[in-house]
């Protein structure tokens, strides 16, 4: 159990919706899922967003993270901006490149004018950032330790997840806390999976899944912006 | 059990490419190439006929000079046979100096139940170097009727331009692994293929490449380094006639002429 201190807050704070990145305007390829049908209702959401966390988030993006967050921790400003690279070159759409971008942009910019970021940001990272990279150091400057920061990440999309079935499938507020606790469990699992990842598992193999974020670019109607 | 290398490079003599280097050791080979009238080289590799086993290990080492313009395709399909619990190795390495362009197209990768494929692309190119790549991989049985039960498939495949990274997938797929059957994953289908282009498309053609009528799932986006097109299907002839259907739309913008159609596809 983490002790309940500033870093604890931080934790929450960072892992809030209310964190001005503009998360909520992204559905990671999941809108054109529901328009495609497949995902239309709760089990179907479940096998999807199970899916995605076990597989390419676990394997990669947070994986990745993890790397970051101990990069970041090391002082170590070559890795992070390998691993800034391997993020930006590893989208699978435009609109997916431009989330990282963007949100990475934004948490750079809150940071900037945040006394827990007056010193330590990475000079010589070179933009543009992506998200993970900006995270692992935003997690590194509100002291928050690694692993907790993985976690606080996978927790963001879980939830930002849950508000785009809420809003495009439509799901309820009880059956959206309902799969939240469906996937509680693996959430942890993901955690300790991404943390402890050997840089030679790392995997985004993921084709529909791709496939959606790509087709999401076409789409007739759209409310997010991936 | 064996080790098969390739190396290949090419130069531009008097405005034509030609193959300025041609080594080889054990099963991989090259046919003649040809020079077409626009001054490109075609070549085509052999793979090994008996196909690949557990244990085999191959190396291909290409390398454009500067102004040289090659497509490189194979004769058959890569077979990667069931390796009873020994890997098999394939390691590609190309280098593309200024302002050369290189079409890295083999027909497709079969890899059947067993084989424990560990596979690695890496391509290096200089300012102006340009890449396509296309890339066809069906798992099990070309007709789909025997699953892939047992071995793993691994791929990495990363694209520079000097110590920029441009591009890179990492791919695991185990015969356990959910990914075969899951919605985020294969869906149940067996063929997948890959379009990848290290530059700008002109929105017109990317629209009619999006528009292309094809056997399965496809989709295009243009990423500010690449522009890539992916596949999804059942059938590594659906899947190479939607790959060069959209090849066909991207050479005037890539290539700035028509796209010749190797002999070799023709047969």
């Amino acid at each position: 159990m983490m002790p309940l201190n500033v870093a604890a807050l931080q934790w929450l704070r960072l892992a809030s919706p209310a964190l001005p990145i503009g998360g909520y305007s992204y559905s990671q390829g999941l809108e054109t899922a529901l328009d495609l049908g497949w995902v239309y209702d709760a089990k179907s959401a479940e096998h999807w967003l199970s899916a995605i966390l076990m597989g390419p988030l676990a394997h990669f993006d947070a994986a990745l993270l993890a790397q970051a967050c101990r990069a970041a921790a090391a002082g170590n400003q070559a890795l992070l901006g390998h691993l800034n690279q391997r993020v930006l070159a590893s989208r699978e759409s435009r609109e997916q490149r431009l989330e990282t971008e963007q949100m990475a942009y934004s948490l750079h910019q809150l940071l900037s004018v945040l006394p827990e970021g007056a010193e330590g940001w990475p000079e010589q990272l070179q933009t543009p950032y992506s998200l993970p990279v900006v995270w692992a150091v935003a997690a590194h400057q509100f002291a928050i330790a690694g692993e907790a920061a993985v976690a606080a990440w996978l927790w963001s999309w879980l939830e930002n997840q849950v508000m785009v079935l809420m809003k495009a499938m439509p799901m309820g507020q009880s059956a959206g806390q309902q799969l939240i606790s469906a996937l509680l469990p693996q959430l942890h699992e993901a955690t300790a999976l991404a943390w402890n990842l050997p840089e030679e598992e790392l995997n985004n193999f993921a084709p529909r899944f791709s496939l959606a974020a790509l087709k999401h670019e076409t789409q007739y109607s759209r409310l997010f912006r991936s | 059990m064996w080790y098969a290398s390739l190396q290949l490079r090419y130069g531009q003599r008097h405005g034509r490419t030609v193959p300025i280097l041609r080594q080889h050791q054990g099963p991989l080979r090259v046919q003649k190439h040809f020079v077409q009238p626009d001054g490109s080289c075609q070549h085509i590799i052999l793979h090994p006929p008996g196909g690949i086993a557990g244990g085999d290990v191959l190396a291909l080492d290409i390398a454009l000079e500067q102004d040289a313009d090659v497509l490189i395709t194979s004769a058959g399909a890569a077979k990667w046979y069931n390796g009873f619990g020994q890997a098999a190795q394939q390691t590609l390495t190309v280098n593309l100096a200024r302002h050369s362009r290189l079409a890295w197209l083999p027909l497709e990768t079969i890899v059947f139940d067993g084989a424990q494929v560990q596979s690695q692309n890496r391509f290096d190119l200089q300012p102006d170097a340009a890449l396509l790549w296309g890339e066809v991989v069906c798992f099990g049985r070309p007709a789909g009727n025997k699953p892939f039960q047992q071995g793993y498939w691994r791929q990495r495949t990363e694209i520079w331009r000097q110590q920029q990274l441009l591009w890179c997938e990492h791919t695991r797929l185990a015969a356990s692994d959910p990914l075969w059957q899951s919605a985020i994953g294969l869906g149940g289908h067996s063929v997948i293929a890959t379009l990848l282009w290290t530059g700008q498309i002109p929105d017109a053609c990317h629209q009619e490449i999006l528009a292309l009528p094809c056997k399965g799932e496809a989709g295009a986006t243009q990423l500010p380094e690449v522009w890539l097109a992916r596949f999804i299907g059942d059938s590594a002839e659906a899947a190479w006639h939607w790959l060069r259907a959209a090849r066909e739309l991207l050479y005037p913008h890539t290539h700035q002429r028509h796209a010749d159609t190797p002999r070799i596809w023709r047969t």
